[in-house]
């Protein structure tokens, strides 16, 4: 190999403040990936080398360091941010630069940009498997417990629809504010206690989520008998929060870490290799990790860092994932993906439950899933005694 | 949650636009939306009744073809959201000519265009109620005038008052199975016929 400029690309993820948690976990996704790309020879036998900042969990700092890496170090594919605020940052300097930006969160739906690929899951692809779980395992009266921003507010808009078609109930709805912490969740952990729901859905976020599930662990709740379920609560948050506390508790994702499968028993001994533990791999993480890969596929292709070209290249592109496979959906960018739910076990590991058949298409405008939909249908995961 | 979102998928849209990369990327947009959308260029002469909503681009096109199109479906015209190149007071002033809801700049993003939608439909809808309820409004206002002048007409000859004379074509209407207003006019014509015999 001769002497030749890496391939620059820019990462942005907090490995500080209220989502650092997860974002480290995207971030080593990030990191490993492009660890294994060049340990196989980089892309066109040049290696990519990452520039990454740390945004410190601060929403105006995303958008800052995605036009500094775009403009001094001339990067023009930029992977991170976690929550929506973040991305709606720097989705205008990526368009106003022509920059290609990935995207490895679940989020609300309703975007479209030319310069981003979503890697994370549409509300449809996991809000009506887990509301038909949570009813049809639990009961119809169901609490909201939210951060207070954009994903959680639309994400209990398609809850409740989804609910009522089933002749479900929502008999509560709370928003918290970030500086909220287990003291100030204490209240609506009693209230919650106290009005019997048959289950909780939570859009809290972050260090948020930790303390909820402390503090309705603290007033009495029991994951076993009456459960929160979560879109976004992962392995790292379920380890934070410790399994006396997160026993019972349910999260609908694409990926678990428990998945049994060559390709995610590979994706986690490399994992274990180059950061010593797998504690907190989540399914945001495999995201991350996934997008590096069909993003050095894209550029091995191509052979330049071209945005236009690359996205053209990465339209209908497939991986192997950790997950099972995966395809960037060429009428929208966001990415066809697994669907599973998982209960948190005595150990505080997730037992993944129920799946559906097939990777689902994503629908980022679909106003109200249908709860019938056949394609929202999951089945049993059968239980292997280790 | 409001009805226009509700619907929305329901749907029928046709794009009027060149496939060029604004044409392509407004097809796209309404596609991800998830509407029935079709294609028409150069500005077709009628337009078919199954369209809701029309985006129709009126950048350098004769207002008169674009309205005579418009209103070619007969009945009530479709929602139009007009797609403009240039945003200057001539070219704002035909999207008013046209009776459009709600417009577009080019280069269209992909950003916006469902906002557009949701307030173009939101908007004729509601110029589609007021015209109804006007109309209605309308009539009601003609037809109370008739009933009272065929209220006059019978305070006049048999010396009642208002409320009786109002008693009485209530119980022709009850007992013929009318309306008032059916009573009044006959009563205003029958007062006409008359009043002529005494003439002639």
């Amino acid at each position: 190999m001769s002497i030749q400029e890496s391939w620059k690309i820019g990462v942005l993820f907090s490995t500080s403040g209220v989502t650092s948690i997860i974002e480290q976990s995207q971030l080593n996704g990030t990191l490993l990936a492009i660890d294994e790309i060049n340990a196989a020879g980089g892309v066109r036998g040049r290696s990519i080398e990452p520039i990454s900042y740390n945004p410190d969990s601060v929403v105006s700092c995303y958008g800052e360091m995605a036009e500094r890496l775009i403009v001094d170090d001339k990067i023009t594919a930029l992977f991170g941010c976690y929550m929506s605020s973040s991305r709606k940052e720097v989705l205008p300097v990526v368009e106003r630069r022509n920059a290609l930006f990935f995207y490895p969160t679940l989020y609300e739906g309703f975007e479209y940009s030319p310069n981003v690929i979503y890697g994370g899951a549409t509300p449809n692809q996991n809000s009506v498997p887990l509301a038909n779980y949570l009813m049809g395992a639990f009961g119809k009266r169901i609490f909201f417990v939210g951060s207070d921003y954009i994903y959680p507010r639309e994400s209990n808009r398609v809850m409740r629809n989804v609910l009522r078609q089933g002749g479900g109930e929502v008999i509560g709805e709370r928003y918290y504010g970030f500086d909220v912490d287990e003291e100030g969740f204490a209240e609506v952990a009693r209230e919650i206690v106290e009005m019997k729901p048959d289950a909780i859905f939570s859009t809290v976020v972050g260090q948020m989520c930790i303390d909820f599930y402390r503090a309705y662990h603290a007033a009495g709740g029991d994951g076993r008998i009456c459960p929160i379920g979560s879109l976004t609560t992962n392995e790292a948050e379920i380890a934070a929060i410790g399994p006396e506390a997160a026993v019972g508790h349910i999260t609908a994702a694409p990926y678990f870490r428990n998945l049994s499968s060559p390709a995610n028993r590979k994706f986690l001994k490399a994992y274990n290799a180059k950061f010593g533990s797998v504690r907190d791999v989540t399914s945001c993480c495999e995201a991350a990790y996934n997008q590096m890969h069909l993003f050095a596929t894209a550029l091995e292709e191509v052979g330049e860092m071209d945005a236009d070209r690359l996205h053209e290249a990465l339209l209908g592109a497939t991986f192997d994932a950790p997950q099972g496979q995966i395809k960037i959906d060429p009428d929208n960018n966001h990415t066809y993906l697994q669907s599973r739910i998982a209960r948190v076990d005595e150990q505080g590991e997730f037992i993944i439950e129920n799946k559906l058949r097939r990777a689902i298409k994503p629908d980022p405008y679909l106003v109200y899933p249908k709860i019938h939909d056949w394609n929202f249908r999951t089945q049993k995961v059968k239980q292997f005694p280790a | 949650m409001s009805d226009f979102i509700q619907d929305l998928r329901d749907l029928n849209t046709l794009v009027v636009h060149q496939r060029d990369r604004s044409g392509d990327d407004l097809l796209q947009q309404v596609n991800r939306i998830g509407c029935n959308c079709e294609n028409a260029w150069p500005i077709p002469v009628s337009l078919q009744k199954k369209f809701d909503l029309v985006f129709i681009d009126v950048t350098d096109q004769p207002v008169d073809r674009i309205k005579s199109f418009l209103n070619s479906a007969g009945g009530e015209p479709p929602t139009v959201i007009a797609l403009i190149g240039y945003e200057n007071p001539s070219t704002l002033e035909s999207i008013f000519e046209i009776g459009a809801h709600a417009m577009l700049t080019k280069p269209v993003r992909a950003t916006g265009v469902l906002g557009s939608m949701l307030m173009a439909r939101r908007y004729w809808a509601e110029q589609l109620r007021f015209r109804k309820d006007l109309a209605k409004m309308r009539d009601r206002v003609v037809n109370l005038q008739k009933i009272n002048d065929a209220k006059f007409i019978l305070m006049r000859h048999h010396g009642i008052d208002d409320q009786e004379a109002y008693g009485v074509i209530r119980k022709q209407a009850m007992s013929k199975r009318t309306t008032t207003l059916e009573i009044a006019q006959s009563i205003i014509n029958a007062d006409g016929i008359l009043r002529n015999i005494g003439n002639s």
